[in-house]
């Protein structure tokens, strides 16, 4: 202290590395490009701890580029993979992030999805409508259906206070009983016995459009298009954004918090049905017993390391299905389990959300005096 | 008599508002000492000096005769100085004997934690044996009443070692048998030579229960007297002061110039009856073009009002109308179309959105009315440039852009911008809350200008405040909050003293 009042620098001492001292301080405000600094440092760190396990469970260290980069995105079948993956993931992860923003925690994704892929398949399985109008209607049954799967703990939630964290959760065992209860019963295919339901016809799966993933991706990115309008440029967006910083401010400047609530809640529900669609007319052209597994984890991780942003919750869906085609390819040619996907989804998920301290706090040096 | 603790020109700042100048006391061994003072004079900071919690910027504190210098609450316990919080510092989900276990130094012997736990349990048995009551240490804290969790708090230092015993604010959440029987606990205490500083507002407490009483206003000691030679008038005058006329005071309006009721309150109740009623039946009437002012001092139903005239909260019986219009069955959205503006008393509660920025924050204010755009469109350029504009002719200072936090405003620009989207539109009804504290001189009296120009507009304007001189210096009439109700209304000139009676002298 006594030489910064003299103003003569204090000589350098050498201090062991152990006895420095340091402080956390919180840091008000950090600029966009530090913090996407920080964040791609956090990929980074999780992909290469990732990668020394994938290296320590035999996966040679020379592959794992060739593995995840070369061979998923530079090949065209493996990119038409991802792509074919990324539409509903994209789906699941714009509804996470609208819920989400409400202060609304919906980890009801796969119940709603679930109901979706139910109201689509019912005008299959009961040839209701022209065959011209029938994708058509399926796509908006799906919608209506995850929309009224969702509404149920929304109501609880804004009635009676129940928690939704716990009813979007548990109403999920009963969309995938209920979907079994199908399957095995009513719905069971006749023509090979086996638990799931007949197979679409071709007027009711997506059509081609730019290869096989076309439509689905082009609903994905509508999708995208229309929750960034709204959060960005609408007046529901402003109203939002205020729900969301503190629902006692909004309430007290007149902000409909219940109904902005409600409206991101059914929005959510409404697009996680749409992916319910896209998975079972797009990709398995039947409903089948699992074909929702993973999507809600994978939603709620989406919107999360997407910050709740629509577009990045788009480009964040396409990583995280290439890891999933990535993984898949590891399988076939190194024996790894696919929940080392799982595993590796976690490490990224845990890495940037330590960097959050980051962002926050500021690590400074104390010095001796 | 020999002088325990004794604080000498005190003085202490928080960003740049001087809250203590000039401030001493002198408490004696085996005296109970009684502080004395309006909110916000100086008592508690004064008060969290001595236990070490601020550190002065000038001044000496002395113990025994030496000077002291704390770093911390634990340096003042080495002086055997303990304080009571007005807001209890206890574990709720923890027992009596634990949350005491927490505060004490280790000991000098090792003991197991069970050991320790039963030590201190026969010590807690004892203590309070000792001051006339009987506490269970194995209750927990979130079963105990308020009196008792208090009088764990009391235990607490006096376990840890305090001879110097400060209490803030101890009656203000008691009914009156409880503060007459801890009171009844303070007068032991010192009979047997401790030293006890009563931090009060509550005149009758003076008066039967301490030795000396030291008055403070605005951050100064105004005087150190005997209150069994003083009389009440002598020390409420000495507590709200002269009132001497700045010359900021407006001609306060007469009752001719008086617009017809826009604001009418009508036995407004809050809680069970029977139990706790923060409201007990409000009434009063506040007509265009005036400005009904709320005196009285803090946590006497003043925020549950503001709660009520806002729409924060729910459960009020009774009248609320904005002229024909009953506020308590619409939303608080409703209620801004009908013409109501709220500058609140926490403004990052229920104002501001510190993490949004200061366009969002002012455009709140008239987007509803479709001003910016419908619902699926935002009509951000134009918000913008009016924010611009506002945050111009309110003179919010340390704006950059509008695109910036609010949460990164000073306080006073914070308040200067809440009133520039409060004032966007020509308000019916302005309910104001505290609207200058904190804020500096320069900053209050801008607040004012504001207020009385809505005034002058035709809006009703209620101020509720626990500053009198801020009462007395804006409002044309002045009810007096006590115990949830209006005990007694003053035309301006209203006579300070006779405020001050109604204030701290009521039942």
């Amino acid at each position: 202290m006594t030489d910064a009042v003299s103003g003569v620098p204090a000589p350098r001492r050498f201090e062991p590395l152990f006895s420095r001292r340091y402080t956390l301080e919180i840091r008000q405000q950090m600029a966009w490009p530090q913090q996407a600094a920080v964040l791609a440092l956090a990929v980074v760190a999780g992909l290469l701890i990732s990668g020394a396990i994938l290296v320590a469970a035999g996966v040679p260290a020379g592959e794992l580029f060739q593995e995840f980069v070369v061979a998923t995105v530079f090949d065209a079948q493996s990119l038409q993979a991802v792509l074919f993956q990324g539409a509903p993931m994209i789906m699941v992860g714009l509804a996470a992030a609208i819920a989400f923003r409400a202060r609304y925690w919906n980890l009801g994704l796969e119940g709603q999805m679930i109901w979706g892929a139910i109201g689509a398949t019912a005008l299959s399985v009961y040839d209701v409508g022209p065959p011209g109008l029938r994708l058509l209607l399926m796509f908006g049954v799906a919608l209506v259906c995850g929309l009224l799967w969702s509404l149920l703990p929304a109501l609880l939630r804004l009635r009676w206070g129940v928690n939704e964290i716990i009813a979007t959760l548990m109403l999920n065992y009963v969309a995938g009983n209920f979907l079994l209860h199908l399957l095995y019963g009513a719905w069971k295919d006749p023509a090979s016995a086996f638990p799931h339901s007949p197979a679409f016809q071709p007027f009711e799966r997506l059509p081609e459009l730019l290869g096989p993933s076309g439509a689905a991706l082009g609903i994905a990115l509508v999708a995208m298009l229309g929750v960034w309008w709204l959060v960005n440029l609408s007046r529901a967006g402003l109203y939002l954004r205020f729900v969301q910083a503190s629902p006692p401010v909004a309430h007290a400047v007149g902000v409909p918090v219940t109904r902005m609530v409600l409206v991101a809640v059914l929005l959510s529900g409404a697009l996680a049905g749409v992916a319910g669609f896209l998975v079972t007319s797009g990709q398995e052209g039947r409903l089948t017993q699992a074909f929702y597994h993973g999507y809600g984890f994978s939603g709620i991780l989406i919107a999360f390391l997407a910050r709740n942003h629509p577009i990045a919750a788009t480009v964040v869906a396409l990583l995280i299905a290439t890891l999933f085609v990535a993984g898949r390819s590891l399988q076939v040619f190194y024996q790894i389990p696919f929940s080392m996907v799982q595993l590796i989804q976690a490490i990224v998920v845990i890495c940037v959300a330590s960097s959050d301290f980051f962002i926050r706090h500021r690590l400074r040096r104390v010095l001796p005096s | 008599m020999t002088p325990a603790l004794t604080l000498r020109d005190i003085r202490k700042s928080f960003d740049g508002f001087l809250a203590l100048d000039n401030a001493h006391i002198a408490v004696r061994w085996g005296e109970v000492h009684a502080l004395l003072g309006e909110n916000g004079a100086g008592k508690s900071s004064l008060m969290n000096i001595a236990a070490g919690l601020y550190k002065p910027e000038a001044g000496e504190l002395l113990v025994n005769h030496n000077p002291v210098r704390f770093n911390g609450p634990r340096d003042a316990a080495r002086e055997h100085i303990g304080m009571v919080h007005q807001h209890f510092k206890l574990v709720r989900p923890f027992t009596v004997a634990q949350n005491i276990l927490l505060s004490l130094p280790e000991p000098a012997e090792p003991l197991s934690y069970r050991q320790r736990l039963a030590e201190v349990a026969r010590r807690v048995q004892a203590q309070a044996a000792a001051l006339g009551f009987a506490i269970d240490p194995q209750a927990r804290i979130d079963q105990l009443s308020i009196a008792e969790q208090q009088r764990v708090e009391i235990l607490k230092v006096l376990l840890a070692g305090a001879r110097i015993l400060i209490l803030d604010e101890p009656t203000a959440v008691l009914t009156d048998q409880e503060a007459a029987s801890l009171l009844t606990t303070v007068r032991a205490l010192a009979r047997e030579g401790a030293a006890v500083v009563l931090v009060t507002h509550k005149m009758a407490d003076v008066k039967a229960y301490a030795d000396r009483v030291t008055v403070m206003r605005g951050g100064r000691t105004v005087a150190s007297v005997d209150p069994a030679e003083t009389p009440v008038a002598e020390l409420v005058r000495l507590t709200v002061g002269e009132g001497v006329d700045d010359g900021a005071v407006a001609a306060p309006r007469r009752a001719g110039d008086r617009g017809a009721p826009m604001l009418t309150v009508r036995e407004l109740a809050l809680g069970a009856r029977g139990g706790h009623r923060p409201l007990d039946g409000v009434n009063l009437t506040v007509h265009a073009g005036e400005i009904y002012g709320i005196a009285g001092v803090g946590g006497n139903g003043q925020g549950e009002l503001a709660a009520a005239i806002m729409g924060l909260s729910r459960g009020f019986e009774g009248e609320l109308r904005l002229q024909a219009v009953n506020l308590l069955s619409v939303s608080p959205a409703r209620r801004r179309h009908l013409g109501m503006a709220a500058i609140p008393a926490d403004r990052y509660s229920h104002a501001l959105a510190g993490a949004l920025s200061i366009a969002e924050n002012f455009g709140i204010g008239l987007v509803h009315a479709g001003r910016y755009g419908f619902s699926l469109w935002l009509r951000k350029r134009r918000m913008d440039a009016e924010t611009r504009d506002a945050v111009a002719a309110f003179d919010v200072q340390g704006v950059r852009s509008v695109a910036q936090k609010a949460a990164l405003l000073s306080g006073g620009n914070a308040q200067k911008l809440v009133l520039a989207r409060e004032f966007s539109k020509q308000p019916r009804l302005v309910l104001a809350h505290s609207p200058s504290r904190g804020l500096d001189v320069r900053a209050g009296a801008e607040v004012h200008a504001r207020l009385r120009a809505a005034r002058d507009a035709g809006a009703a304007v209620l101020l509720i405040s626990e500053d009198l001189d801020e009462v007395l210096r804006l409002a044309d009439r002045v009810g007096v909050m006590a115990r949830g109700r209006i005990v007694a209304e003053f035309e301006q000139p209203a006579d300070r003293q006779a405020i001050g009676q109604a204030m701290t002298h009521h039942d």
